[in-house]
């Protein structure tokens, strides 16, 4: 059990809080999901759990906070390494050894247990994650997903009795992810292990939890169980709510005869069924981008040596739009968008940028027309501040200072960066690096803008502002090319979508032909209106906007 | 290219205990640094054959072979180029040079420069072996074995662990700049030296990031909690194991020997003095030939008393 009452925590350094007066019980067996804006406290709260927080970062520590009955504030990590085991985001960062085996000895070796008790252990291991044929594996050979279950058997290795996970998906692709939270039901279902999860994603995770928590400004701000906290005032909270739940609150506004909220497509589609009686039909009528390609891609091809990446790709980009690239893990996304910009040159084939060869031109003199937004905001920060960040890429350009000055403050207001203005940018949260990475491209008014899988990790109210943002860049006839697997936001913001699979282009065009009916890549509110379809309701339906159109 | 890093594979030296391939590898590296005799640096070198062929890695050293010969072709060229040693000239410069004289390329300065080379391909080789055929852990446990602070161990095997993880950052910190307008690899030397100092920097920012996590991750881990450590994967030396050690050290006790006597020494300049061994002096080298093979019919040995 957790028990913390009154804890507040502010880091050496840090003017605010992080932690601000948390009271909370956790029973064992409980599977809870922690959520909430990114710098509201979630990863302190969980570090607070093993003793990361206060030993190993240091601090202002005041309040209670005892696991399984040990006084975290007394007891360091090390000694609390077998009742509360810890995965955290990066899985690169946090396997130390070469291969899977001695990843799962190394906490049992550095508890000193027997060897023929490590044997034991690192079987039960392998089994309980389901990596057994991984067991002789190496670690830097191993995917995302497959690191993320390694880390996980490392810590169970230890007979935790409390898993605590920052984030674990929020760097693998949707179907590892989806590999790694079944594990976790599989572990608090079968072991009746107690679970703490981290996930901004919460269509992902909702109906496996038993126990919601947000927090924000270093406090809980709603706790209770799924149904509970979201069919509550949300407003504030800064979560995004599945799109089904949002559908179902909106229609339940409407329709008394609805209760209860349903955490699950197929949960909505049964209470939906039970109450639907007239459908309005619809023709969604997607307004087209202009008919002139901004960008060409003629027969490309791309081969890193002699493994070809790219086979014969063409594809026509037009100006004012707004594409999605999609696909599996390596098939070719982030090589084929980094063409767009020169990172890479086609080894056959052609780009042409308004008419004109890319491989004529550098990455550095292409940047004033595609500006390209790295995945990781830390690949865009070298400035010592915000300022000198965001006015790089125009002192680069020898731009004249007072035009410099001009579109830096731009930039700071439309980001709301202006009281970081003389921060180092390195020093800021992943939300506020991610605009500072995204202003630093945009000062230089790019007409196409690349971004590689940006909204990854980012919560709910960031996502939101920068799907609104890209929205008016792009009616301002700029071009909007993004990587992701985030389905439900191009389901919002695309128009096109293009679909790569083993580096050919498999579907390609607008996004409701692409999206619905899908198998794996349709939204939430299409898998609900094909199971409608017998209602009436169009099978081509991917938004609650669209949704409610036809039975609100 | 194939991949010259440690693969599991089921053959006799990979099977022999990593402890028995660095002592037979490391008396290998030091032979060819203290002989200067062709013929004992070229058996060093034959010797490598058979321990690669029966490793099942010859693709790979292959490759690693090809970039050693022109490191040597390099060697041989340079050492002709500037060393006017020698009596045997074969070229000679129209011209003279201050305080050098005649620019010539002599017969003992391409010998010296090939003997050089084949010392470096023989280092080289022996690198590629042991790199393909231990596996880092079992580094990490015989430098354990050799008392080494355990810490110490850790921090240099964490560090060989994330250089491929500096060498992805380093790109993509490149192209980071790159997609802000730098041509970092145009403008002369002292703006191509300033830009690529500021990818270092970035670099280092990001290393300590990391150094930060991978710390976290193993206090989270019970690292260093003060129990006596133990060790699952220890390097155990079974009889068998001690007695092919034992055949693997022999080469680098004899070779000391042979040195500490005064042979398999070899006069470059001013003239190149015979090749050939007088009396019974053929017999050193022939005892080298039959000691540093002598771990392969072990090798075997050892597999067929692990199935019995």
């Amino acid at each position: 059990m957790i028990r913390i009452r009154e804890l507040n925590f502010t880091y050496n350094g840090a003017d605010k809080p992080a932690l601000n007066n948390i009271n909370l019980t956790i029973e064992d067996g409980q599977f809870v999901l922690l959520t909430g804006a990114s710098g509201g406290g979630k990863s302190t709260l969980c570090r607070c759990f093993n003793g990361l927080v206060p030993h190993f970062y240091g601090g202002k520590i005041s309040g209670k906070a005892e696991v399984q009955g040990m006084d975290i504030l007394e007891t360091p990590p090390k000694e609390l390494a077998t009742k509360v085991g810890m995965v955290f985001q990066d899985p690169e960062n946090q396997l130390v050894t070469t291969d899977v085996e001695r990843e799962i000895a190394f906490g049992l070796e550095n508890l000193g247990y027997p060897k023929n008790l490590i044997a034991r252990r690192i079987e039960e291991a392998l089994d309980t994650a389901g990596i057994a044929h991984l067991r002789f594996a190496r670690n830097n050979e191993l995917s995302g997903g497959e690191k993320q279950k390694v880390a996980i058997a490392s810590v169970l290795a230890l007979h935790p009795e409390i898993l605590v996970l920052d984030e674990p998906t929020s760097e693998l692709d949707p179907q590892s992810a989806e590999e790694v939270l079944r594990l976790l039901e599989r572990l608090n279902d079968e072991l009746g292990l107690t679970v703490i999860l981290i996930e901004q994603r919460l269509d992902r995770v909702v109906h496996l939890v038993d126990r919601l928590l947000v927090m924000g400004g270093g406090k809980i701000i709603a706790d209770g169980t799924p149904g509970e906290v979201m069919n509550g005032d949300i407003g504030g909270l800064g979560i995004g709510l599945p799109p089904v739940i949002r559908l179902m609150r909106e229609l339940k506004s409407h329709n008394a005869a609805l209760n209860g909220l349903p955490l699950t497509v197929k949960d909505a589609r049964l209470r939906l069924q039970k109450v639907l009686r007239g459908v309005k039909p619809v023709a969604f009528t997607d307004a087209g981008a202009s008919l002139e390609p901004v960008l060409n891609i003629d027969k490309l091809w791309f081969a890193y040596g002699e493994r070809a990446v790219l086979r014969n790709i063409n594809l026509d980009i037009e100006r004012g739009g707004f594409i999605a690239v999609m696909g599996r893990n390596a098939s070719g996304k982030t090589t084929l968008v980094k063409q767009l910009n020169g990172l890479l040159k086609p080894t056959k084939g052609k780009i042409r940028l308004d008419g004109v060869d890319t491989r004529k031109s550098t990455a550095a003199d292409l940047s004033r027309r595609v500006g390209y937004v790295f995945q990781n905001p830390n690949d865009h920060l070298f400035a010592d501040t915000v300022e000198d960040e965001i006015a790089f890429s125009l002192r680069n350009r020898r731009a004249d200072e007072a035009q410099i000055a001009r579109a830096v403050e731009g930039m700071l207001e439309e980001f709301e960066l202006g009281r970081y203005r003389k921060s180092y940018p390195r020093n800021l949260s992943g939300g506020e690096k991610q605009r500072v990475a995204l202003a630093s491209v945009l000062v230089g008014e790019p007409e196409v803008i690349v971004l590689d899988e940006p909204t990854r990790g980012m919560d709910y109210v960031l996502k939101k502002k920068l799907i609104s943002f890209l929205d008016d860049y792009r009616r301002q006839g700029n071009t909007v090319i993004m990587v992701s697997h985030d389905v439900e936001t191009i389901a919002e913001c695309a128009r096109r979508v293009v679909l790569l699979s083993e580096g050919r282009v498999v579907v390609e065009g607008n996004k409701r032909d692409v999206l619905a009916k899908a198998l794996l890549f349709s939204p939430q509110i299409n898998r609900l209106a094909q199971a409608l379809s017998g209602y009436g309701v169009a099978d081509t339906t991917l938004t609650v906007g669209e949704m409610l159109e036809q039975i609100g | 290219m194939p991949e010259l890093s440690y693969r599991d594979k089921d053959t006799v030296i990979h099977a022999l205990s990593p402890l028995v391939k660095l002592a037979w590898g490391g008396g290998l590296v030091v032979l060819s640094l203290i002989f200067n005799h062709p013929v004992y640096i070229l058996i060093l070198f034959l010797s490598i054959i058979p321990m690669v062929r029966l490793a099942g890695v010859g693709r790979e050293w292959a490759s690693t072979l090809k970039f050693a010969l022109w490191l040597g072709l390099s060697i041989i060229v340079i050492n002709a180029l500037f060393s006017y040693h020698g009596d045997h000239v074969l070229i000679a410069a129209p011209f003279r040079l201050p305080a050098v004289g005649q620019p010539v390329i002599t017969l003992e300065a391409i010998a010296f420069g090939a003997v050089m080379a084949l010392k470096l391909v023989v280092i080289i080789s022996v690198f590629t072996l042991i790199n393909l055929t231990v596996h880092p852990d079992d580094i990490m446990a015989v430098l354990l074995k050799m008392r080494l602070p355990y810490k110490s161990v850790l921090v240099t095997s964490l560090s060989t662990r994330f250089v491929p993880c500096l060498v992805e950052d380093m790109g993509r910190i490149s192209d980071g700049y790159r997609t802000r307008g730098v041509q970092l690899d145009s403008g002369g030397w002292f703006k191509k030296i300033k830009n690529r100092g500021k990818i270092t920097l970035a670099l280092l920012a990001n290393s300590l990031d990391r150094a930060v996590q991978v710390a976290e991750a193993m206090e989270a881990r019970a690292f260093g909690n003060g129990k006596k450590r133990v060790f699952y994967k220890d390097i155990t030396i079974s009889k068998m194991d001690a007695v092919t050690l034992g055949v693997g050290i022999l080469p680098l006790a004899a070779g000391i020997a042979v040195r500490v006597l005064g042979f398999g020494d070899y006069q470059y300049y001013p003239k190149l003095s015979s090749i050939g061994f007088g009396g019974w002096e053929w017999a050193l080298p022939a005892i080298m030939i039959v000691l540093l093979a002598a771990v392969v019919p072990l090798a075997f040995l050892k597999r067929r008393v692990e199935f019995d």
